[in-house]
């Protein structure tokens, strides 16, 4: 079952456009971003990210990581990286709790963006996403969640599909076992 | 004519001058229907849109509780919250806002509530400039229009024009290059949200549960626009409200899939309260936007037009809208829910031309995620324009007068059976009309008034049934009874032959679709109580109809008329009640559709469904099946449920040029069939697709279900 949703989920998220590889574990998934990070890369904080110390593994793999600083630096910067609360297998979809501006920041201006999420975490669609979802609403007083699916998209010209009008022209997601297993945390 | 409607007709003309934008609207319902047909691969539409009118419907006669609920939690969460009773005041609030932060930019993600309010000439005026981030808004912003349709407003447009726009901005020349005009506009907008003061954006969603609302956008302006200006304003309309999570998490499931065919959008944004921004809090405005909102649900005819989710797929599959596109067909909202919204939102004054410009066919009925029967509603406003303005002069005659005394009406018609003679030269179409009629034969040939209606032939047939299954009764219709009599002997045959006796009562008369669809109730309402009276005389098993217009008149809108009237109500129902279609009463209640095997000719026929018959009665397997049992070789044209154009006084005094339009992609479709035979189940239909086949020669028959079931039997060994 968890196979399943896990492949839906893949091919849905591919469908839209992101690329999804899938690591074994936190030391592939550095490997992976020192070899695709174009310059800048911004890390804010989030829960699963502090406890591997992932800005130190990345710096240590020789990525220029900006960790502070965001409304200067995020302009010019070229990627960023956060982690993911939860996702959905139907549409391919990544929940991000992003209350947090750097993580809207880091997600927002960058042209690449890369996830990492545990595939432990994905649920078969947004219904039954719905409980995370206000268990996030619960937690916090106020919210910024976001549900990203894809790269950023246009088909306003001629209908044709257009990549990376305002928001990143690349999403790439890793799947990283042992990650972090509350949809809750990031 | 007022000065508005030659306005309006030029908008017309101009539109169909542009057959670009034709091309382009059909090539983008095509493809649409294809993406969306994929998108809702695993999914029950019907079921999932079910649950959306229900949930939308408890919103409306909740809506003030589930107001203050939603009001009370953005409060709570630190948004204030602004109830904008009408446009003017949501622009002022807004303007006095920005002019409060001495904002020179706001930077703004696509909103159709701010192009409802004209909201940027009102920035405008407070010394704020309003940019457009939403590439198709940006293009129209800079070349000074207003959206052609709500989810993609630069489709009239093309890659050429926009190139033009940016070169402007840019000051060189910039190719004509859909990923290069694209990147151009990454740049360009880049820097607006960096320095705007605000950001301003619509919401598709507004939670009751959390206070908070939901943004779907493609592009990921909004998220942009919602972060990084210190003020985020958000115009919201009162009716984007939903009760929780799940129930907006259902919005989420439907709205991208029915909009444009696409699983979800790229992003789905959920904001609740003043969340941080640059060390400090943001300052989060909700504006509610009432205005008219309340009025249309107070209008118990209308008010299920607030069950919108604003997809815009009533626009999509619309004939018309894909004929003139929303610059005509819609004032700022656009396609069948324009209509409506522009009425209550706009005045009545704005809608009282495009209320007219609907052809009935349901097409956006059978899409709309909310299950909106948007055809009554524009019917019923459309009476509401002919009690203000009146109907014309001429049609109030023919209905009040003529009409309404059937032997009048009919005594014209039999008297128009003779005097047509210099113009039909015995032949049973009109080709030519002199003078100032000629327009009307002009894309196609009419059919002259028969000799005798099937009133006086019907009985002089002689019908042999010994042991009669049922009795039926036939309600002919205008066009079976006046222009096509031979179809309702073809009827008597195919009954004949099932052991079924068919009676025709004397005093029926039209079914008061023509006087309902032009703004005549008052006409309508009588005409039903004279057909009520005259079909249920001698006790029927049951009414056949040869016409599904007039299905719909018996089986629904008669019910509809008279359902307050004790005195009528009961007859109403049992009139409905024993109603069928030909094709469906063959096929359900006689259950003979394998009798016809193999006896016709195998010649290769395509079916044209009748939007009524399809998207009405629910009627289009039955005749399919009926003549592939019959032995015909039925091949599926392209868009065989698309209109035909005919829609009754539409394609003969409202909208001709329209409609001629839509015939002409009908005769296409039929054409590249290969069949030389199309079969419908309306009258409405063969007037108009027989009328184009002989006016551009195409050597196509164009037959009635029942006449080709009667031919099969005729040659049965």
């Amino acid at each position: 079952m968890v196979k399943e949703v896990k492949k839906n989920f893949v091919s849905a998220a591919e469908a839209a456009g992101a690329q999804v590889v899938a690591c074994d574990g936190v030391k592939q998934a550095v490997e992976y971003l020192a070899e695709k990070t174009p310059g800048i890369l911004l890390c804010p904080a989030f829960a699963s990210g502090e406890r591997i110390d992932l800005a130190g593994q990345l710096r240590r793999a020789g990525i220029t990581v900006v960790d502070s600083d965001f409304r200067e630096q995020a302009p010019t910067a070229q990627a960023g990286v956060t982690g993911v609360n939860f996702a959905m297998a139907d549409t391919g979809t990544l929940a991000l709790e992003s209350t947090a501006e750097e993580i809207r920041l880091a997600t927002t201006l960058p042209e690449v963006q890369f996830a990492l999420l545990d595939p432990q975490k994905i649920y078969a669609d947004s219904l039954e996403a719905v409980e995370p979802l206000r268990q996030l609403h619960l937690r916090d007083p106020r919210n910024y969640i976001a549900y990203i699916t894809g790269p950023s998209r246009t088909a306003d010209i001629e209908r044709v599909l257009t990549i990376g009008v305002h928001g990143p022209k690349q999403l790439h997601i890793l799947l990283v076992p042992g990650l972090s297993e509350s949809p809750l945390e990031m | 004519m007022k000065q508005r409607s030659r306005e309006y007709r030029r908008r017309i003309d101009k539109a169909l001058a542009t057959p670009k934008l034709q091309d382009a609207l059909h090539k983008f319902g095509d493809a649409y229907l294809v993406s969306r047909g994929k998108a809702f691969a695993n999914y029950d539409f019907e079921a999932m849109r079910s649950e959306i009118s229900a949930m939308k419907t408890g919103v409306r006669e909740n809506h003030t509780a589930l107001l203050q609920q939603f009001v009370k939690n953005a409060e709570a969460a630190g948004a204030t919250v602004y109830l904008a009773k009408t446009a003017e005041d949501a622009n002022n609030y807004i303007a006095e806002l920005a002019k409060q932060k001495g904002a020179k930019l706001a930077v703004k993600s696509k909103s159709m509530a701010s192009e409802e309010t004209h909201l940027n000439v009102a920035l405008e005026k407070a010394g704020t400039k309003a940019l457009e981030t939403d590439l198709g808004e940006w293009i129209i912003q800079l070349a000074g229009q207003r959206p052609s349709h709500m989810v993609m407003p630069a489709i009239h447009m093309f890659k050429e024009e926009v190139a033009e726009l940016f070169s402007k901005e840019t000051g060189k020349t910039e190719p004509a290059e859909i990923s290069h005009l694209v990147q151009v506009a990454r740049e360009q907008l880049r820097q607006g949200y960096l320095e705007a003061e605000i950001g301003i954006t619509g919401a598709n969603i507004a939670v009751a549960e959390t206070g908070g609302i939901a943004l779907m956008t493609n592009e990921g302006n909004a998220r942009l626009a919602s972060t990084l200006p210190k003020v985020h304003v958000a115009l919201v309309g009162t009716e984007k409200l939903v009760p929780t999570l799940k129930d907006a998490t259902k919005v989420i499931r439907i709205l991208p899939k029915n909009a444009t065919g696409q699983p979800i959008t790229s992003y789905v944004t959920w904001i609740r309260g003043a969340v941080p921004c640059a060390g400090e809090e943001k300052e989060l405005h909700i504006v509610l936007l009432n205005n008219g909102r309340s009025t249309l649900a107070e209008s118990p005819q209308c008010r299920d037009a607030l069950n919108c989710i604003r997809c815009g797929a009533c626009a999509n599959v619309c004939p018309v809208y894909q004929t003139v596109g929303g610059h005509v067909f819609g004032h700022i909202y656009i396609g069948a829910i324009g209509i409506i919204l522009t009425a209550f939102f706009h005045g009545l004054e704005k809608a009282a031309e495009i209320v007219r410009a609907c052809i009935g066919c349901r097409s956006c009925v059978a899409i709309c995620p909310s299950k909106i029967d948007l055809e009554e509603i524009i019917l019923s406003l459309r009476e509401t324009v002919g009690e203000e303005e009146g109907i014309g002069v001429g049609k109030d005659i023919v209905f009040r007068k003529v009409m309404r005394n059937r032997r009048l009406f009919h005594g014209l018609i039999r008297a128009a059976s003779l005097m047509q003679k210099p113009v039909t030269r015995g032949e049973r179409s009109i080709r030519h009309l002199p003078l100032f009629f000629s327009s009307l034969t002009e894309w196609r040939t009419l059919p002259a008034v028969a000799e005798k209606p099937l009133r006086d032939v019907i009985l002089h047939q002689p019908q042999k049934v010994e042991k009669p299954r049922y009795r039926v009764s036939l309600f002919g219709g205008c066009a079976n009874d006046f222009l096509y009599p031979e179809l309702g002997l073809d009827l008597v045959t195919v009954m004949n032959a099932h052991d079924v006796e068919v009676y025709y009562p004397q005093k029926q008369n039209c079914c008061g679709v023509p006087a309902l669809y032009s703004g005549d109730k008052e006409t309508a309402i009588e005409l039903a109580k004279q057909n009520i009276d005259a079909m249920l005389e001698g006790n029927p098993n049951f009414v056949l109809t040869t016409c599904p217009t007039c299905t719909m008149a018996l089986q629904r809108d008669f019910v509809e008329h008279l359902k307050d009237n004790p005195a009528w109500a009961a007859k109403a129902e049992k009139l409905a009640e024993i109603t069928v279609d030909a094709a469906g009463f063959v096929v359900h209640q006689l259950g003979v559709a394998d009798q016809f095997k193999t006896s016709a000719s195998g010649e290769k026929v395509t079916y044209h469904d009748s939007c009524h018959l399809k998207r009405g009665a629910g009627v289009w397997k039955e005749p399919r099946q009926l003549l592939e049992s019959a032995g015909f070789d039925l091949v599926e044209m392209a868009h065989a449920d698309r209109c035909c154009g005919f829609g009754g006084s539409y394609s003969l005094t409202s909208h001709p040029e329209i409609a001629m339009r839509i015939l002409n992609d009908k005769l296409s479709d039929i054409v590249e069939s290969g069949a030389s035979c199309v079969a419908m189940d309306c009258p409405g239909c063969m007037l108009q697709i027989r009328g184009g086949v002989e006016k551009q020669g195409v050597n196509v028959r164009v037959q009635h279900t029942v006449e080709l079931l009667a031919e099969a039997l005729k040659n049965k060994p």
